[in-house]
């Protein structure tokens, strides 16, 4: 499918606070109850639209575990979107975000859009993050923030689609440079191909230049 | 065709006089009792009503029992078609030629052997009579395409039967291949199994695949017993764990802002986390199945002889496969030995620079097998961590459906870390025409969820197809650097 730019996700955050929940809701509008423990990275994608414009997302969906940060690191590259995900019903999820975003900082470019994301909010008689505290630290850090249910999908379109609109402003004022790759951005193929979607969208990612 | 004829109006008769008298028997006791009770009450009215209800019911009964003899006549009679059929066959077979009348009900019987079942329940009636008759060119047409159906259907569920006879005959065969192989694993290879287990034989029925109830002993031979670990170690390691386990409970739940990530991470409660995210879709191992204690168990009494390594994410798929195939003692030991080979301690360790020695190797590999898909990748920047990593770490068992991925344990035992390898290519070769026609995104995704229909033979003949050799410089030289400079 023909797309005018195509922008590549990241999601982290400590391990079991949803992320697979997150993107399965936002790919495949569900949600399962006990997911496969992700070992290493998975993927999704999907076709977003705005101000008019198909924005293909691609996410890369990555292990929490911290053994697994060093292999996690270089998945940050061409990122142009990091959902950072903590669980409201577990404290120290919270309290492991610094370290998050020092990664995150550290290993991606620096005009990465980084999503506050408090996930669980549906289980509120077990919370123990306060949604001020959320939003403080997102404050604090120059983050965007929300609080998500996976399982109910509240806010998930709008934490995957609002994301899009921050890096969308970003490219109209000029911050990103949409011809470097590093960026996490690529612009579709100029004219709608007549393909079929696989070859289509093949297309897109040659036309967004070879191997790097 | 005298004898079948006798036969069978023999057992006509016997059935006709066999009902009646039953009917008879049954229609005087009937009678009897309902004339009896009534007669309690001494009213004469009631005993000759009941006497004539008797007698009612028994004509009804004789009628039914006349019914029913009739109906075994026809059984009877049909049973006698394909006894005069198997005769003449014989006959024909013998040299004395077929007769022309048995061919209509050789016809006949083929007929009623292959009636479609979903077709027995389609009426061709005529119109009722209160509505005005159809016109002959259509009740024609309808009978046309009546019949059309009937063949249709006919077809259908004669490929289907084939199908099934095929399908049934395959699974019979492949029941007595794995029920043969188990008693040459039970009584000639195991009992030998130093000096046998290297033979081109032995090896040769170890590729199959090992029969599941030998399996987990063959297992425990082939990884072995290096670190010398005892029944009764584990034993300590696991009551250590408890322990651990217990003060943690007690003191840690809600003081663990101090604890460090990694002191926190390797405690027993992430692994409680990961229990139940250990193939969901089996339960067994989720809260209240009967796994889940055993498999918290032995990851925990893991991390306690294990500290430097501790609990990494992708053990419990390991633990889970060994807990379903061995004793908790020996799936135990298998276990902590399989985790020590060079590969498993340096993903498990997650030893970045090794890992990437792997990948590095995997890749001259792939390219010299597969040197289209190979390309294909590389342009579209698919790089091999992205699916090798989920592959390597959990043995396949989390992305293969179970049964292959044993089947792939089974080698591994054998061959060693290589084949984990060998597995991958034979992977990418199977889906090569897939995944030629995928982007970035489709491959990725593809790759880190195969289909879950994928077939174990068909595998292994792809991995079959893909030799482990560079030039002539095998896997370990290739790992080792001898070649590669990427």
């Amino acid at each position: 499918m023909a797309y005018a730019y195509l922008f590549k996700y990241i999601i982290i955050g400590d391990t079991g606070v949803g992320k697979s929940c997150l993107l399965l809701q936002f790919t495949d509008k569900r949600f399962q109850p006990v997911h496969d423990l992700t070992i290493g990275v998975e993927f999704g994608a999907r076709m977003i639209t705005i101000d008019g414009k198909q924005i293909k997302l691609q996410i890369w969906d990555t292990a929490g575990q911290e053994s697994f940060r060093s292999i996690t690191r270089s998945y940050y590259r061409g990122a142009a979107g990091a959902l950072l995900v903590y669980d409201i019903t577990r404290r120290d999820t919270f309290n492991h975000l610094t370290t998050w975003l020092e990664d995150a900082r550290q290993h991606s470019n620096s005009n990465m859009v980084i999503m506050l994301i408090g996930n669980k909010s549906d289980l509120e008689s077990r919370r123990e993050v306060k949604k001020e505290e959320g939003e403080a630290f997102a404050r604090e850090h120059g983050l965007i923030f929300m609080e998500t249910s996976a399982k109910t999908a509240s806010n998930v379109e709008e934490a995957f689609i609002n994301t899009a609109k921050e890096i969308y402003e970003k490219i109209q004022e000029g911050v990103f440079d949409i011809n470097n790759e590093a960026n996490g951005i690529k612009i579709g193929p100029q004219h709608a191909t007549t393909n079929s979607t696989l070859s289509g969208s093949q297309g897109g990612q040659q036309a967004g230049g070879g191997c790097c | 065709s005298v004898p079948p004829f006798c036969f069978f109006s023999l057992s006509l008769s016997f059935f006709l006089s066999l009902s009646l008298s039953l009917s008879v028997a049954l229609s005087f006791s009937l009678s009897l009792s309902f004339s009896l009770s009534p007669s309690l009450s001494l009213s004469s009215l009631s005993l000759s009503l009941s006497a004539c209800m008797g007698f009612v019911i028994s004509i009804i009964l004789s009628l039914k029992c006349i019914y029913w003899g009739c109906v075994f006549q026809f059984l009877w009679r049909f049973r006698f078609l394909m006894y005069l059929q198997e005769y003449e066959a014989r006959a024909g077979k013998a040299g004395s030629g077929g007769t022309s009348p048995t061919q209509p009900q050789h016809g006949r019987r083929k007929n009623l052997d292959f009636e479609p079942l979903s077709t027995t329940a389609l009426i061709l009636e005529d119109r009722p009579s209160n509505l005005p008759a159809k016109p002959v060119e259509e009740a024609q047409r309808h009978r046309q395409e009546y019949d059309e159906m009937v063949a249709e259907a006919k077809k259908r569920e004669l490929k289907e039967a084939q199908r099934k006879r095929k399908e049934m005959k395959e699974r019979f065969k492949q029941e007595d291949s794995i029920a043969n192989a188990m008693v040459v694993w039970n009584h000639d290879i195991l009992p030998n199994w130093d000096n046998m287990r290297n033979t081109r034989r032995v090896r040769e029925l170890w590729w199959q695949g090992l029969p599941p109830n030998v399996r987990g002993k063959v297992w425990s031979l082939a990884i072995g017993n290096e670190l010398n670990i005892t029944p009764e170690l584990y034993d300590i390691f696991l009551s250590r764990a408890k322990e651990r386990w217990r003060s943690f409970s007690e003191t840690g739940s809600e003081a663990d802002d101090g604890a460090s990530l990694a002191d926190r991470e390797s405690s027993l409660d992430l692994i409680k986390l990961d229990i139940s995210r250990t193939f969901p879709p089996l339960f067994i191992f989720q809260k209240g199945g009967p796994y889940h204690d055993l498999l918290h168990s032995v990851l925990g009494a893991y991390t306690c002889y294990r500290p430097d390594v501790g609990y990494v994410q992708g053990m419990s798929f390991i633990a889970a496969v060994l807990i379903l195939n061995l004793e908790e003692a020996d799936a135990f030991i298998a276990f902590a030995n399989l985790l020590n080979k060079p590969c498993q301690l340096a993903f498990f360790r997650v030893d970045h620079d090794l890992m990437l020695k792997y990948f590095a190797a995997f890749e001259v590999f792939f390219e010299e097998n597969l040197p289209r898909l190979f390309n294909h990748f590389q342009i579209s920047n698919l790089t091999p961590d992205l699916y090798l990593i989920d592959w390597i770490f959990t043995l396949y068992s989390k992305s293969l459906p179970l049964d292959v991925a044993c089947r792939v344990w089974d080698v591994f035992c054998r061959d060693g870390e290589e084949f984990l390898f060998r597995t991958g290519l034979g992977i990418l070769r199977l889906y090569e025409d897939v995944l030629l026609q995928m982007d970035f995104i489709h491959s990725a995704q593809f790759l880190t969820r195969l289909p879950e229909d994928i077939d174990s033979d068909r595998l292994f003949a792809c991995i079959v197809a893909m030799p482990m050799l560079n030039g002539n410089k095998k896997w370990s030289q290739v790992k080792n650097g001898d070649v590669c400079t990427e």
